[in-house]
């Protein structure tokens, strides 16, 4: 008896906390608790770091393992540099097409963030950072990784810290472009989308498109939620089926979650779902 | 004294899960300490003192992370139902129902938290979890458990009668 007493008192509370944690009702407590425990956080990362690299290869010296992740990074940020000439050079073109019509992008506004949690569960893929409403962080804001490919986007912000939706989480859903040819000329526009199994996958593509394995994938800016250009990933494997109506791809994010210690979230791009009418 | 010793660890436990534990990948699932050390409360200090610390412990997990408050609250109390299993008394040891029900425990928190995802609206994949989260999460919690198990062994004092360990002992 005492146990169904219980459990009625658990479930109770629980879909109370829920039903007021939606309404926003404990934003305060959850904004408290994060920012209580990002110290120890820090240094428990920081302490485990040796522990980490054994881990992470265990046949590979520590060295050799930095190493790697230093190369990783720079393959990232020259990779994030061709997608933004190509998406430029796109961009060139189709202005000129436009009989010289002159668009120009603001100048990027980048706010520095720290990451201090990652959710682990499987379920989700999310990343907490240091910055919240105080700093200007708002819901729907896109969140670049150091070498300046595409992480996610703010999901929730509090006062003083966010959390953040990778790409890799199942409800994420990017508008996507990705070489299907040579040159810029011929990009095939798609829908990257965060996958459990997978990881991230560009779905949508026309059946007769040409997508290869390294291809890039960029953002194509439809939806106004993203700006154009911005590197994802790369393509690492292509799913044929002849009978299919799209293309299939899985894709390699360019910034590594588990390895992010820093990211940027660009102010000065306001996602189509933030403006007003 | 034993409440504030378990709020301690649990506190470090959800911190841990959320920082360094994050790097810790096996069969595609992280370890799930402080589960493990909620079931191995619940197996060794009895259902009384898991009616107060799997609570705890789902407070301090959904303060960790982005999931609405209430969510591992929720799903973390069938613990408390599973190990009622302790008092059948099917072996002699406390370690082996400990790691069925760290199995069993992760099964059903999984399955309870999708549920519990997708009906605030958030976009959940049911069989990616079953598959890809709950069973290898289930594997792999059981194999972490004893690091978990052992302190909350050597923390209770009150062992029952003839029985240490994974073993009997013989009374002369």
């Amino acid at each position: 008896m005492r146990v169904i007493w219980w459990l009625a008192t658990v479930v109770s509370v629980s879909l109370i906390s829920i039903v007021l944690s939606e309404q926003r009702a404990l934003d305060p407590l959850d904004n408290l608790s994060l920012m209580a425990v990002s110290p120890l956080a820090t240094g428990l990362d920081d302490l485990s770091d040796p522990v980490a690299e054994l881990f992470e290869g265990v046949v590979d010296r520590g060295d050799l393992v930095r190493e790697n992740q230093r190369l990783k990074e720079e393959v990232e940020r020259l990779q994030a540099q061709l997608a933004q000439q190509e998406g430029a050079e796109q961009r060139v073109r189709e202005l000129e097409e436009a009989l010289g019509a002159q668009q120009s992008r603001p100048q990027d506004h980048l706010l520095v963030a720290g990451v201090i949690a990652q959710e682990t569960s499987g379920l989700k893929r999310a990343i907490a950072i240091d910055r919240g409403t105080a700093d200007g962080v708002d819901e729907g804001m896109v969140v670049l990784s150091g070498g300046g490919s595409l992480v996610g986007t703010v999901s929730r912000a509090f006062t003083d810290f966010a959390w953040v939706r990778l790409l890799t989480d199942p409800d994420s859903t990017v508008n996507a472009q990705v070489e299907s040819g040579s040159g810029a000329s011929s990009l095939t526009r798609g829908v990257a989308g965060g996958n459990l199994r997978h990881g991230l996958v560009l779905d949508m593509l026309p059946s007769d498109a040409q997508v290869k394995q390294g291809g890039l994938v960029t953002t194509s800016g439809l939806g106004g939620n993203y700006p154009q250009s911005l590197l994802i990933g790369e393509v690492s494997s292509v799913e044929e089926r002849p009978q299919a109506p799209f293309k299939k791809a899985t894709v390699q994010p360019a910034a590594d979650p588990s390895s992010l210690e820093t990211v940027l979230v660009l102010l000065s791009f306001k996602p189509a779902r933030l403006e007003g009418p | 004294m034993r409440y504030l010793l378990a709020t301690a660890a649990l506190s470090f436990l959800a911190v841990l899960h959320v920082s360094a534990m994050s790097r810790v990948e096996v069969l595609g699932v992280t370890p799930d300490l402080l589960l493990a050390f909620a079931a191995c409360w619940a197996i060794v200090r009895g259902q009384r003192e898991a009616m107060v610390i799997v609570p705890l412990a789902g407070l301090l997990r959904d303060l960790t992370t982005s999931d609405p408050i209430g969510t591992s609250m929720l799903a973390l109390s069938p613990i408390v139902l599973l190990a009622a299993a302790r008092e059948l008394r099917t072996v002699e040891t406390e370690f082996v129902p400990a790691l069925a029900l760290v199995a069993a425990a992760t099964v059903a928190y999984t399955v309870l938290r999708v549920g519990i995802l997708a009906g605030t609206g958030q976009e959940v994949d049911w069989t990616g979890g079953l598959l890809r989260v709950a069973l290898p999460g289930a594997v792999v919690n059981a194999l972490f458990t004893p690091i978990v198990y052992l302190p909350v062994r050597w923390l209770s004092p009150a062992l029952r009668p003839g029985v240490v360990g994974v073993g009997r002992t013989v009374p002369l």
